[in-house]
């Protein structure tokens, strides 16, 4: 049985867990799929769980998982998979997993493999994923006695591919003991800061212009577009060696290097130094009046032309 | 306090990508290293706090003899003295996993009793992002990750009775102060503050600082848990559309390729 | 403010490359042997990690290294490559034509393929291990100076922001003072260069000369060229008016080392040593080698080719120059690391009796030109005195000179003439003749990407970086820029440098100015040498930024 641990907050269903559904969906392979998920009153994220083609959903509730913290999490999903003795278990890569799985997996000295971004079923399984700051790849096959664990890497599989059941899935609870007072960590409300710098990092979408923009004056061509797309904008660094924009928004080898899910190369000849920051991109669109400059090596799809024209017909495309 | 901070080895940014001939790691001996950055970060943080509270920063790396580079360079910024963990014979260490590096480094470290651990979040080469968290269920500490600021409150006497409130990261802009009890292990994020410079004096110091070689695990005490089978350059998977046509219908095409097919707006 | 730290030593060496680290071993092996009280040696090297910045073909003759270290292969010296194929082909565009035989001085046997890079950092490990002092990431920014006694040498401020303000981590510059000074700063050194300038040591001498190199690191199948083939090309794609020429060296595991020399001496304003060098590796012959391999590393650095009359005075109060600073290198033979190593053991006999006797004054280090003179570097040196200045006057001046001089011991009635290289490059209109000026560099093809790359691209390869937030560390007169150089020379930086640290940019309405892009450098000294108006002098960045030549 492939065991998903979802994971909420204060009632609401992290998106990226029904990635991690549609990883277990494309792994399973016939095998039964559990999901599990951890709170107090979690009750609504259990329901909306029973809507994928899964086999149940187990609800593990208890008063010390509210709030989380990595003692109590670990404390209950070792009881959990004690109980329901999954072969696999997966979960999403994010702030919160990178909190306790390592923890959990070492608790059941069983392996983990962090961060990974697809699956290889032809011969014996591998999970991929990306090393040395993205220059390499590796299928790495987990080692020793089961439940193997693994993160998905946020966007490595399409949350919207994850299979609903015909009907509701049944939910159950499983009871778990925890000594509240063995929990070391007391964690404080959760606050969100005044964005102090520029992070692209954590945009979703990004546009970014070259020295194909020609002037500062002209950035209003793609900040329209930026604007359609609700994207972030950046830029290559002759730009911002230029001063047409901060340096907090270079991306490249002396700038940041970024992934998100769409990526807008404006008047960006592909330099290599540029490249090695936005490669990573889900989607990369680029746009030159060049056919032979090196960022169409990398993108996704592309348009040999003149962005003068192309954006603000984008833009007026994007508002229909 | 009694700082230990676990610092990496790593090649260098620079590193131009080479593997071994059964293409399941890399050729170590052409690549050049360096600190891991968020170790860096890691070791800064810990010479602030004994600069504020007093005590000892303790540099702990495992690793070939090669690691000895990074262990100087955090003595010559200011570590006091440094635990070397050697590899087990025929193993590096270098590629080994998350889970046999903090289970050397425990062993290593576990009768030091630490006040306080502190490693970055992740590694530059392999990025696990597991040992330090791995390292504190085997030394049986609590911990925290992602750890933006440090505040030592109470007695600095690693009695137990001192206090650690830290900033963790969360997604999309988000902190979180937690509470925890000394000892305690966390993962410090990057760029939390500004990294200070060797000294001509701190190197010439380094080289009498004490480096303990700590024994390396029986064979079979620790054993891997992932196996890379294969290492490879990323292919480039994609194959690029080229959207020809006039401004409009180039525009047309592609926004209606990005909702359909990338389905990314 | 942070105080200003200060180190007293005996001997302070400024670089760690062959001559510095030869200077540092052979200070610990003479103290070892005479013992009694020990001298404090210090060695500072701008680079993060010694070899970082160490760029050579390289075909080393080992001589000087088996007087250094006799146990060199015992203490795993890298010289897996004993040279076995000397070949010299004469290029034309399409073709080649191989020299039937190679000219005694020119042949290699007994000679080993090397990695200057692994090389020096080998040697090192042999001086750490002595217990001397090597401190990376410390550039020497400024000579301490005595009236015309050099007392030591500063280290270059860090923590300094884009515009000269002190960050918080900012840190000035230290001050060593030194008894004796050993300045290995390598080809136009920057200190020797001030020291030069400050003392009359070039008085008498010739103009120093100087050519660039370029280099890439290729991984090739393993069956491309055999281990240990040493190839050198003259010809194509030069003009019979420019120096240099090129080659191919064949180390094991199918790694290459493909480069291209060229005087920093030529005439025509618009041309571009990185064009020539993708010309060359296009060529047939080195097509052939390279196809279907990867570019691994790319790195450049001038070379001192004025020989022995270009050598200034080495000596002065307190101080003494080696290596390519001094400019030790036989351009015929094409090798320098034997002579840099071998004046480096020379000037750390002279240091080493001076501190002893107490007395490190010019008269009694000028120990150091009498043990050059009477040694191996002036037997090696003297013969080939003139062959660079023979070019001067065209490759078959140059070649039939050469060949001469084999026979002559390079006799001439009186030592040839010879101008620095930046004077020798013609004015646009002269050398065009008001004719049309080709755009752009001379005849440069686009970049295939798989053989031939930008210079953009290639200097990511170069591994070289800079922290950002610093001063711009090329000192330019920028006024002559937009100016008379755009009309007079083309603009000529843009061409000369191989790193495309220099651009001059068009902005709407600004019309032309001069963008360097300084964390590009790789520290060659190319534009300090060749810039047709002087007005260029490159000063160390913040100690640990540049190139990181792997295995060059």
């Amino acid at each position: 049985m492939i065991l998903v641990i979802a994971e909420q907050r204060a009632g609401t269903l992290n998106r990226a867990t029904w990635e991690t559904i549609a990883a277990a969906q494309q792994i399973a392979a016939g095998e039964p799929i559990t999901i599990v998920v951890l709170g107090s009153g979690a009750g609504a994220v259990a329901n909306e769980l029973a809507t994928a083609d899964v086999r149940e959903v187990v609800n593990v509730e208890h008063a010390a998982l509210e709030p989380y913290t990595p003692d109590g999490y670990t404390a209950a999903l070792q009881q959990a998979i004690d109980q329901l003795a999954p072969s696999l278990v997966l979960l999403p890569h994010t702030y919160q997993t990178r909190d306790f799985a390592p923890k959990l997996a070492a608790r059941l000295d069983r392996a983990l493999i962090t961060d990974a971004t697809g699956v290889k079923t032809t011969g014996e399984r591998a999970f991929v994923r990306q090393m040395f700051q993205g220059k390499l790849t590796a299928d790495v096959v987990p080692q020793g006695p089961g439940p193997h664990f693994v993160t998905f890497q946020i966007g490595a599989f399409r949350a919207d591919q994850a299979a609903r059941g015909a009907a509701p899935a049944p939910v159950r609870s499983i009871a778990v003991t925890i000594d509240a007072s063995a929990i070391r960590q007391k964690p404080e409300a959760p606050f969100q800061e005044a964005k102090q710098a520029v992070d692209l990092s954590q945009a979703e979408r990004i546009v970014a212009v070259g020295r194909g923009i020609k002037a500062a004056e002209h950035l209003p061509v793609a900040q329209k577009l930026a604007d359609a797309l609700g994207a972030e904008l950046a830029a290559s660094r002759p730009i911002c060696d230029s001063g047409w924009l901060p340096m907090e928004r270079q991306i490249g080898s002396s700038g940041q290097t970024v992934a998100p899910k769409l990526y807008v190369a404006l008047g960006i000849s592909g330099a290599i130094q540029h490249v090695v920051g936005m490669k990573g991109s889900r989607t990369i669109v680029a746009i030159n009046k060049d056919a032979d400059a090196p960022i169409f090596e990398v993108a996704d799809y592309g348009i040999a032309g003149d962005l003068f024209e192309i954006v603000p017909a984008i833009v007026a495309e994007l508002k229909k | 306090m009694k700082i230990a901070v676990c610092i990496k080895q790593v090649p260098t940014r620079e590193w131009q990508p080479r593997l071994n001939d059964a293409k399941t790691w890399i050729r170590e001996q052409d690549a050049s290293y360096e600190m891991n950055e968020p170790d860096a970060y890691a070791l800064e943080e810990a010479l602030r706090l004994k600069e504020k509270h007093g005590g000892e920063v303790v540099v702990c790396s495992a690793g070939p003899a090669r690691v000895a580079q990074v262990i100087r360079e955090a003595l010559a910024r200011g570590a006091d003295r440094a635990i070397h963990v050697e590899p087990i014979e025929n193993d590096g260490l270098g590629s080994a996993d998350a889970g046999v590096i903090a289970g050397a480094l425990a062993a290593a470290m576990k009768e030091e009793q630490f006040d306080l651990v502190l490693t970055g979040l992740q590694s530059d080469d392999q990025g696990f992002a597991q040992t330090g968290v791995i390292l504190a269920e085997r030394l049986g500490l609590p911990h925290a990750t992602i750890i933006m600021e440090v505040q030592v409150e109470g007695p600095s006497t690693g009695s137990g009775q001192a206090a650690l409130r830290v900033k963790r990261e969360l997604e999309g802009g988000w902190f979180q102060w937690v509470a925890m009890p000394l000892p305690a292990v966390l993962t410090i994020q990057s760029g939390i503050n500004q990294l200070r410079y060797a000294t001509l004096k701190g190197i010439m110091a380094a080289k009498k600082k004490e480096i303990r070689k700590a024994p390396p695990l029986p064979a079979g005490a620790s054993a891997p848990k992932q196996k890379i089978v294969s290492l490879y350059v990323p292919e480039k998977g994609k194959k690029t559309q080229m959207i020809a046509g006039s401004a409009s219908d180039a525009a047309k095409e592609l926004v209606r390729r990005l909702r359909e097919d990338a389905r990314v707006i | 403010m942070p105080e200003r730290e200060t180190l007293d030593v005996d001997v302070l060496i400024v670089g760690a490359g062959p001559s510095g680290l030869s200077a540092a071993l052979r200070l610990s092996q003479l103290q070892k042997a005479a013992g009694g009280e020990p001298l404090s040696v210090a060695v500072l090297e701008k680079a993060r990690d010694v070899g970082a910045h160490m760029l050579s073909g390289a075909v080393l003759d080992p001589s000087t290294l088996r007087d250094l270290i006799p146990d060199f292969e015992a203490k795993g010296a890298p010289l897996a490559t004993p040279v076995h194929d000397d070949r010299i082909y004469f290029l034309t565009r399409g073709g080649k034509i191989r020299f039937p035989f190679t000219p005694p001085p020119l042949t290699n046997h007994g000679n080993y393929v090397i990695s200057l890079n692994k090389f020096v950092t080998w040697l090192a490990g042999l001086v750490e291990a002595e217990g001397v002092d090597l401190f990376t990431g410390f550039p020497g920014a400024d000579l301490l100076m005595d009236g015309d006694r050099v007392i030591g040498v500063r280290t270059g401020d860090r923590g300094v922001g884009k515009h000269g303000e002190h960050k918080p981590t900012y840190e000035p510059g230290v001050d060593i003072r030194a008894k004796v000074t050993i300045f290995a700063d390598g080809v136009r050194g920057n200190l020797t260069k001030e020291l030069m300038r400050r003392l009359p040591l070039a008085d008498g001498r010739h103009p120093q000369l100087f050519a660039v190199g370029l280099k890439e690191l290729w991984d090739v199948p393993a069956d491309r060229l055999a281990p240990g083939t040493v190839i050198h090309t003259m010809g194509y794609p030069l003009r019979f008016e420019e120096f240099g020429g090129g080659f191919v060296y064949a180390m094991p595991e199918g790694k290459l080392s493909v480069g291209f020399v060229v005087g920093l001496d030529y005439k025509d304003p618009m041309f571009d040593p990185h064009v020539a060098f993708n010309h060359f590796k296009l060529h047939p012959l080195v097509k052939g080698l390279l196809e279907g391999g990867q570019m691994v590393r790319y790195g450049a650095k001038a070379l001192p080719e004025g020989g022995w009359y270009a050598i200034p005075r080495c000596y002065a109060d307190g101080a003494l120059i080696v290596g390519d600073a001094a400019g030790f290198m036989n351009s015929m033979r094409l090798k320098g690391i034997h002579l840099a190593m071998r004046s480096g053991m020379q000037a750390a006999e002279t240091a080493f009796d001076a501190v002893r006797a107490g007395d490190t004054s010019a008269a009694r280090l000028q120990q150091f030109e009498t043990k050059i003179n009477d040694g191996p570097i002036r037997r090696e040196l003297y013969p080939v005195r003139n062959v660079h200045q023979a070019f001067g006057h065209g490759l078959v001046a140059g070649v039939a000179f050469s060949g001469l001089s084999l026979v002559t011991g390079g006799w001439w009635p009186r030592p040839m003439h010879s101008e620095p290289g930046s004077d020798r490059m013609e004015k646009l209109a002269d050398y065009y003749g008001g004719g049309a000026v080709p755009d752009g560099a001379t005849g440069a093809n686009k970049p295939d990407r798989q053989l031939t790359f930008d210079k953009l691209t290639n200097v990511h390869y170069s591994g070289t970086r800079h922290d950002e937030d610093q001063p711009v560390h090329l000192l330019v007169q920028t006024d002559v820029c937009h100016t008379i150089c755009t009309a007079e020379y083309g603009n000529p930086c843009q061409r000369f440098c191989p790193a495309n640290v220099y651009e001059m940019v068009v902005t709407e309405g600004a019309g032309k100015r001069l963008q360097i892009n300084a964390s590009n450098c790789v520290h060659c000294k190319t534009c300090d040498i060749m810039d047709p108006y002087q007005v260029i002098t490159w000063v160390p960045p913040e100690g640990g930024g540049g190139p990181q030549y792997d295995e060059m």
